[in-house]
C-alpha cells in the first residue's frame, strides 16, 4: 500500500518538501533554500511556538528583526508592543496560578495515579476557588454592613440569651450557634432607611453569588461540552486517541510505567471485545432478547426499590428527628450522644444511602449485559439522581412539616436556651420559661449546616477509620485472603459526585446560612489534605481506565443541575404564595419582603432609568424580545449543519485530491 | 542553586526564556539537572554534548517506553546519536512543559511516533507505536490478528485521506480533538 511513496517524484511534491524542510532544519540550513525554510513560519507566533531546534529559533529571530527594520515604524512598533502585552499577561496567569501552591502534590499525585486522579484533584481545587471568592463575596457584602449597622448590640428585641458553649453546638449548629452571624437570623433589622440598606446588600450579595457560579460553572460545562461535541459521536475516533495520546508522559515510576502498559493493553482489549460484543448483540436471537429485557426491567425495578427505599429511610428519619424535637421534654431527659444522633439522623440516613447505594448500583449494572462504557454511565446517572434527589426529597419534607406547622396555625414559640450544665455531660438541654420566636429560615440553615459538616466527619470516618486500617490489614497480612478482597482504588466518580453533593448542599443552604461558604471553602481545604493521603498512603492505582474529558463534562453538568435545583429552591422559597409557607418573623426580611425592598430600591433611582425599567419589563419588549432570540438560535442551528454538510464535502474532497494524487503517480511511474 | 545560576549569563537565561516555554526558574533548575549529567571535567556550554545513555538515566524518562525516540527527535547531532547538547535539552523540557501549545506537542508527538522519519506514520510505524504502549516483551505484545484489526481501526478513523497511512495533518486533526492529550504530553523535572 506504501509502495508508492518509495517514487522519486513524491519526494518532489510540495507538501512533502514542506515537511522535510519542518523535520530537518539542519540539512536545510547548508541548502540555498534556508532563507524559504525560515520565512515560513507566520511573524505572529512567538519563537518558543516554533517546533523547531534553538539553533534555527534564533536565526528566525534574526531575520525577524531584519524584517521589523523593514516594516514602517508604526508596525514594528505595535508588533513589540504586542508581544509586550502579551507577555506581561502570560506573566500574570503565572502568578495568579502560583498563588495557589499544590502544585506539585498534583504533579506527584499525577506521577503515581494518572491523570484521571489528579482531574478530580484539580476539580476540587476549582470549586475550593469558587467558594473562596464567594466567601470574600458574603464577608463584604453581607456580614461587614450587617456587623457595622449592629455595632455591639448583642440582645435581640429585647431577649437576651445567656448560653454556655459547647462542643455539641458546633457539630449540631444549635445553641449558642443560633445567634451567630452563621445563620440567617442574625440579620435581622428594625424597620428603616438604615435596614433597608442591609437587607438590599444581603439580597444583591446572594444573587451575585448566584449569578457568578452560574457563569463560572456555565463557562467550564460549555469548554468541555465542545470538546465533546466535536469529538462526538458522527466522527468517533476513540481508539485514535487511545493511541495517540495514550501514553501519559508524565509517569516516572518503574511500576506506574507498567501499570499504565497493563492498562492501555487491557482497554485496547476490551475494545477489540467490544467489537466481538457488538457482532454478538446483532447475533442474538429473539429468545435471547426477551430473556435480557425481562432481566433488565426486573433489575431496573430493583434500582427503582432500593431508590425508593432510601427515600422512605430518609422520610422516616426526618419525620422522626422533628417529632423527638417537637416534644422538648423527651429531649431534654435524654443524653447528649441521644440527642447528637436524632439530630443528626436525616443526615446520617442520606449519607449512609449515598454510600452504599451507588455502589450497588455498579453491581447491579454488571448484569445488565451492556457495554462497559453504558454501564459506567449508567452507574453515574442513577448515582446522581440518587445524591440530588435524596437532598430535594429531604428539602421537601422539610417543607411539608414546616406547611402543616403553619397550617395548625400553632406558632411556635419555644426555647433552645439551656441553663449551665449541672451534670458531668457537655450539654444538658433543659427548658426554661425564656421564650424566642422560632424561625425556620434558622432551621433550614442549621439542617444544611448540619448536612455540610456531617459530609466532612463521614469522609474522615471513612479515611481513618476504615480505609486506613483495611491498609495496615493489607500491608500486615498481604497473603490473607481478607487482604485480597480489600483491594482499593481511588473510585473518581464516586469521589466526584461527593464534591457535588456537597457544592449543592453549600448553595441551598448559603441564602439562610450565609457563612455556609466559609465553611465549605475550609472544609474543601481539609478534604484536599484528607484525600492526598487517602490517595497516597492507601489507594493502589486504579485498574480501570478513566477517560478525563468526557466524564469531567458530566461532571460539570451534575454540578450545574446541584445549582439549578438550588436557585430552584431558593425563588421558590422566597415567594411565599407558592409554599403557602409565611416567612417568619426574623432575618434581614422581617419587617420587609423582597419585593418591597426590589420596589423601594427602583424608586430611588433617577426617573429616566424608573421609566427604562419599567418599559424593559412590559409586553411591548419582552415579545419582539423572545422572537428575536429564536431568529439568533435558528441562526446558530442552521449555521451548525451548514458546516457539518461542508466538513462532509472537505473530506470527500480530501479523498477525491489523493486518489487522484495516486492515479497521476501511477500513471508517471508507468510512463518512465 | 545559587551557584548554578551565576555558571548562566543572564543575558543567556533571559533568552533562553524568550525562545522557549520555560520560566526562569525551570531553566535554572534544567541547567543544574543537566550539569549534574555532564562529566566533572567537562563544563557546560552550548556545544557539550552529553550521550543519550546518559540522558536516559533522568528518572523523567527512564520509564518512558518512548525515551530513545525522545532524544532522536531532540537531538541536533550529525551523527544521529540522540545525544543532546544544553540546548537541545531545553527545547525538549519546552517541548513538554505545562505552557507549550498543542500546536507545538502534537508536532513533535508525530515526530517521536514517526519511527523511521519517512514523515508520515505507516502500518510499520503504528505496530511499533502499539507495541511501545502495550510493552515489547513476548507475552505483552498483542497477538498478530489483534493488531493487524487494531491498525485496521486506527487507520478507518483517523486515515481521512484513506491513502493507507497518518500524515502530520491528519495526526494534528486527530489529536486537536483529544483534550487529554495535552496534559499527557508532558515532562516537568
Amino acid at each position: 500500500m506504501t509502495a508508492y511513496y518509495h517514487t522519486e517524484i513524491y519526494q518532489h511534491l510540495p507538501s512533502s518538501q514542506s515537511h522535510r524542510r519542518q523535520l530537518r532544519p539542519q540539512d536545510g540550513e547548508t541548502s540555498d533554500d534556508s532563507p524559504l525554510m525560515v520565512r515560513d513560519w507566520n511573524p505572529s507566533l512567538p519563537l518558543s511556538a516554533l517546533p523547531i531546534c534553538m539553533q534555527m529559533k534564533r536565526l528566525t529571530n534574526d531575520l525577524r528583526q531584519q524584517q521589523r527594520h523593514n516594516l514602517g515604524n508604526w508596525k514594528s512598533w505595535s508588533q513589540i508592543q504586542y508581544i509586550k502585552l502579551k507577555r506581561s499577561r502570560d506573566q500574570f496567569y503565572k502568578v495568579a496560578s502560583s498563588l495557589f501552591q499544590w502544585r506539585h502534590t498534583l504533579i506527584k499525585i499525577e506521577g503515581r495515579f494518572g491523570m484521571g486522579v489528579k482531574a478530580y484533584f484539580v476539580f476540587l481545587k476549582y470549586l475550593l476557588g469558587l467558594n473562596l471568592i464567594l466567601s470574600i463575596i458574603i464577608i463584604g457584602a453581607v456580614l461587614i454592613p450587617t456587623l457595622v449597622y449592629k455595632g455591639n448590640v448583642e440582645c435581640l428585641k429585647g431577649i437576651c440569651i445567656r448560653e454556655k458553649f459547647s462542643v455539641l453546638d458546633i457539630v449540631l449548629g444549635s445553641g449558642v450557634l443560633q445567634n451567630t452571624p452563621l445563620f440567617y437570623g442574625y440579620y435581622e433589622c428594625e424597620s428603616g432607611e438604615k435596614c433597608m440598606n442591609n437587607s438590599l446588600l444581603f439580597l444583591l450579595g446572594m444573587t451575585c453569588i448566584f449569578v457568578l457560579s452560574l457563569v463560572m460553572v456555565i463557562r467550564r460545562t460549555v469548554i468541555g461540552y465542545k470538546h465533546t461535541w466535536i469529538t462526538g459521536s458522527h466522527n468517533n475516533v476513540s481508539i485514535s486517541h487511545k493511541i495517540f495520546s495514550g501514553w501519559d508522559f508524565c509517569i516516572q515510576d518503574d511500576s506506574a510505567a507498567m501499570l499504565k502498559h497493563n492498562l492501555i493493553r487491557n482497554e485496547l482489549k476490551m475494545d477489540l471485545e467490544d467489537h466481538v460484543f457488538h457482532r454478538r448483540v446483532s447475533q442474538r436471537t429473539l429468545r435471547q432478547w426477551i430473556s435480557l429485557y425481562v432481566l433488565r426491567i426486573l433489575l431496573n425495578v430493583l434500582v427503582l426499590a432500593l431508590l425508593g427505599g432510601s427515600f422512605y429511610m430518609i422520610f422516616v428519619a426526618t419525620r422522626y428527628s422533628k417529632e423527638k424535637k417537637k416534644s422538648n421534654v423527651a429531649l431534654s431527659q435524654d443524653s447528649w450522644i441521644i440527642n447528637l444522633i436524632v439530630g443528626y439522623l436525616p443526615a446520617i440516613t442520606i449519607t449512609t444511602a449515598n454510600y452504599l447505594l451507588p455502589r450497588a448500583f455498579r453491581k447491579i449494572s454488571v448484569f445488565e449485559d451492556y457495554s462497559l462504557t453504558v454501564q459506567l454511565n449508567l452507574t453515574l446517572i442513577r448515582s446522581t439522581f440518587l445524591k440530588l434527589a435524596s437532598l430535594g426529597i429531604y428539602i421537601l419534607f422539610l417543607y411539608k412539616w414546616r406547611k402543616s406547622d403553619n397550617q395548625n396555625g400553632e406558632i411556635s414559640f419555644r426555647c433552645e436556651c439551656q441553663t449551665p450544665p449541672n451534670s458531668t455531660f457537655p450539654s444538658n438541654n433543659t427548658t426554661e420559661g425564656v421564650q424566642f420566636v422560632m424561625c425556620w429560615e434558622n432551621d433550614f440553615g442549621k439542617q444544611m449546616y448540619q448536612l455540610s459538616v456531617f459530609d466532612l466527619l463521614a469522609s474522615f470516618i471513612n479515611i481513618f477509620f476504615i480505609s486506613f486500617p483495611t491498609k495496615w490489614i493489607r500491608e500486615r497480612y498481604p497473603l490473607s485472603v481478607l487482604a485480597r478482597r480489600l483491594n482499593q482504588q481511588f473510585e473518581i466518580t464516586l469521589h466526584v459526585l461527593d464534591l457535588v453533593y456537597s457544592q449543592t448542599v453549600t448553595w441551598m443552604g448559603v441564602f439562610y446560612c450565609p457563612l455556609l461558604t466559609c465553611i465549605a471553602t475550609v472544609k474543601l481545604t481539609a478534604v484536599f489534605y484528607m484525600k492526598k493521603f487517602f490517595v497516597l498512603r492507601c489507594c493502589a492505582p486504579a485498574q480501570k481506565m478513566f477517560r478525563t474529558h468526557s466524564s469531567l463534562v458530566l461532571f460539570h453538568f451534575t454540578l450545574l443541575l446541584g445549582l439549578l435545583i438550588a436557585a430552584i429552591h431558593l425563588s421558590v422559597s422566597l415567594g411565599d404564595d407558592v409554599t403557602g409557607i409565611r416567612p417568619s418573623p426574623c432575618g434581614p426580611f422581617s419587617s420587609i419582603t423582597v419585593s418591597e425592598v426590589l420596589s423601594k430600591s427602583v424608586g430611588i433611582l433617577p426617573d429616566f432609568v424608573q421609566s427604562a425599567l419599567r418599559t424593559m419589563n412590559s409586553k411591548a419588549v419582552g415579545l419582539p424580545l423572545i422572537m428575536v432570540e429564536i431568529v439568533i438560535l435558528t441562526c446558530f442551528a442552521s449555521r451548525g449543519q451548514a458546516n457539518n454538510k461542508t466538513i462532509e464535502r472537505l473530506k470527500g474532497m480530501l479523498v477525491m485530491c489523493n486518489s487522484d494524487k495516486r492515479f497521476l503517480l501511477k500513471q508517471h511511474s508507468s510512463g518512465m | 542553586m545559587g551557584a548554578t545560576a551565576s555558571q548562566l549569563p543572564k543575558d543567556l537565561l533571559s533568552e533562553y526564556q524568550e525562545l522557549t516555554f520555560l520560566t526562569k526558574q525551570e531553566i535554572l533548575l534544567a541547567h543544574k539537572r543537566f550539569t549534574e549529567l555532564v562529566t566533572r571535567e567537562g563544563r557546560t556550554s552550548a556545544v557539550t554534548r552529553v550521550p543519550m545513555e546518559k540522558i536516559l538515566t533522568l528518572p523523567e524518562l527512564k520509564s518512558n517506553p518512548f525515551r530513545k525516540r525522545i532524544c532522536h527527535v531532540f537531538s541536533t547531532s550529525e551523527l544521529k546519536d540522540g545525544s543532546l547538547t544544553f540546548e537541545d535539552f531545553l527545547d525538549l523540557l519546552s517541548a513538554f512543559s505545562d505552557s507549550a501549545t498543542l500546536e507545538i506537542k502534537s508536532h513533535y508527538a508525530f515526530r517521536i511516533f514517526d519511527f523511521d522519519d519517512d514523515g508520515t506514520l505507516d502500518q510499520g510505524d503504528l505496530e511499533k507505536l502499539v507495541n511501545c504502549l502495550t510493552g515489547d516483551t513476548e507475552d505483552t505484545r498483542l497477538t498478530t490478528e489483534e493488531m493487524r484489526q487494531l491498525i485496521s481501526n486506527i487507520l478507518e478513523e483517523s486515515d481521512i485521506d484513506k491513502d493507507g497511512t497518518v500524515n502530520l495533518s491528519e495526526f494534528q486533526h486527530v489529536i486537536s480533538r483529544s483534550p487529554d492529550f495535552v496534559s499527557s504530553f508532558k515532562i516537568v523535572l
